[in-house]
């Protein structure tokens, strides 16, 4: 078969070839060319009359030990432990890597991320300050309280969760925070860009969160991605109100077209818009035209 | 021979280069010029080097070099729809999943307070069933130090007759008993008769044959 097919324009010299040889039956058939492994005998030849790597006597030597888990006899500790449903679907849960406040001070203290862009977590992960793992059913960062006091950067930060405390402390220094969520391969994507371009693909767009975390990002009070942003600024005022502090202005900032910058709820990069696709060897951005694809891309 | 001849050229290339190394790294590979294209017609190539995301990766990685339409990157018109009636199928809309939460909140919301006024009418019952609770309790031990008292007469009764204690559970007290019930049956019968009698008599007397009276007063003491 091969043959012919590498012949190529051969069609009755094939044809009486295969008349020609045996019919395809078991008799002829055989593993493809490399498919197969010789496996290695042990002991044989010079290495006879000796242990075959296999150690010095016993179940080791001769295979025969007893199950995982097994403990001679004695009722053993897996059974011993009556099962409850404490770790049910532990499998499954959402991740989010804790991220504290101190520690994003401590990355912009030292430049490892730039407060003058808008941060989100291609730049948390690219200054190595969180590693997120979707396949490891990480979903992201939660922004945690601990270092709140210290906290004295005026950032535009995108999130995955962010605690009541976490929310007041970007405010107050003037900052804009979101929490948005990323399906896993958005989120491997977000994480890993220049991979990702590499592979040549258009990006995809971002998927709607879970049913069961829809309620937290159409809150205002968690600043979601999909809250109504005609409710944000009220929630600002409230949350400043709640912990006592001054709201600063920013819409009279000198960065506000950074700190007003957000991404649209179905978009993974900072301007770049899903369909696009990133060609880095030539530094080019290739846009689709069919009206097809721009519809599947824009809805 | 050969031995120590390479390990004088060794000591005099040391004192020549002192930064010589006995370790040379791997020559650079030559690899053939421009961008590998898989060969569809050649067996041993790869079945994945021959499928649209191959083509897609090549044209990540050389641009146009590569020689891949970059039309076919994006997903033809079958693929698409595929892509559209997947995502109808398993991804619903935002305002589709807030429905079904509102729906879900409302049933929940519901059942909620129906438990809740199930409640408040059995805990407005609650006194009522409390107090019964306490008359029957009282009964039941007024009839219970009755039926001790009872039982402790009879007792002595027998005592009385035979002289000597007796077990309630012999059979001796057991006649006893049925002996001195029987007896008091009869007594009632007795005054039952006596009373109807005397019934009769006052109907007769007064001469005035209401039945209602009558029957009144007979009941009474039944």
């Amino acid at each position: 078969m091969a043959a012919a097919s590498r012949g190529g324009g051969g069609g009755p010299k094939a044809l009486e070839l295969l008349r020609a040889l045996p019919r395809v039956s078991l008799v002829n058939l055989r593993p493809n060319p490399g498919a197969k492994k010789s496996e290695r005998r042990r002991g044989r030849g010079r290495h006879g009359g000796k242990k075959s790597g296999r150690g010095h006597k016993g179940q080791r030597q001769r295979g025969n030990r007893p199950r995982l888990g097994f403990e001679g006899g004695q009722t053993p500790f897996y059974l011993i432990i009556p099962k409850y449903g404490y770790n049910e679907g532990h499998s499954h849960r959402r991740q989010y890597h804790p991220l504290s406040l101190q520690k994003l001070q401590y990355l912009i203290d030292l430049g490892r991320v730039d407060p003058t862009q808008p941060i989100d977590l291609t730049q948390l992960t690219n200054a190595r300050g969180v590693t997120i793992q979707p396949l490891k059913r990480d979903y992201g960062v939660q922004l945690v309280e601990k270092g709140a006091d210290n906290f004295s950067a005026k950032v535009n930060i995108e999130v995955q969760m962010a605690s009541e405390l976490a929310i007041a402390a970007i405010e107050k220094n003037g900052g804009v925070i979101t929490t948005g969520f990323y399906d896993p391969r958005s989120l491997e994507i977000l994480c890993k860009p220049i991979p990702f371009f590499l592979r040549g693909q258009p990006i995809p767009k971002r998927m709607l969160p879970p049913e069961d975390l829809v309620r937290y990002y159409t809150d205002a009070k968690n600043r979601g991605y999909l809250a109504n942003p005609s409710n944000i600024p009220e929630a600002r005022l409230e949350l400043a109100k709640k912990y006592g502090y001054v709201l600063p202005d920013i819409s009279k900032d000198e960065l506000f077209q950074m700190l007003s910058t957000r991404k649209d709820p179905r978009q993974i990069f900072f301007g770049l818009a899903p369909g696009w696709v990133v060609n880095m060897s030539e530094k080019k951005i290739l846009k689709p035209t069919d009206e097809r694809l721009l519809r599947y891309y824009s809805s | 021979m050969a031995a120590p001849m390479r390990r004088a050229w060794q000591g005099l290339l040391r004192a020549a280069v002192p930064a010589a190394r006995s370790y040379h790294a791997l020559p650079p590979r030559r690899k053939p010029g421009g961008v590998y294209r898989p060969d569809p017609d050649d067996p041993l190539t790869p079945v994945w080097q021959l499928q649209p995301a191959y083509e897609a990766k090549l044209y990540g990685r050389h641009g146009s070099a590569s020689g891949v339409d970059p039309a076919r990157l994006w997903p033809g018109p079958e693929k698409l729809q595929e892509l559209e009636a997947e995502e109808r199928e398993w991804f619903p809309g935002l305002r589709e999943m807030e429905a079904a939460l509102d729906k879900k909140e409302q049933e929940e919301e519901r059942q909620r307070v129906e438990r809740e006024k199930l409640i408040a009418a059995n805990m407005a019952k609650m006194p009522q069933m409390i107090e019964d609770w306490r008359r029957e309790k009282a009964a039941r031990k007024e009839k219970e130090r009755e039926d001790k008292a009872r039982r402790a007469k009879l007792l002595a009764e027998a005592q009385e007759r035979f002289g000597h204690k007796v077990d309630h559970r012999s059979a001796k007290f057991q006649e006893l008993v049925q002996e001195m019930e029987k007896k008091q049956r009869k007594e009632l019968k007795l005054k039952k008769k006596q009373l109807k009698e005397e019934a009769k008599k006052i109907a007769a007397a007064a001469a005035d044959p209401e039945p209602v009276p009558v029957s009144a007063e007979a009941a009474e003491p039944a």
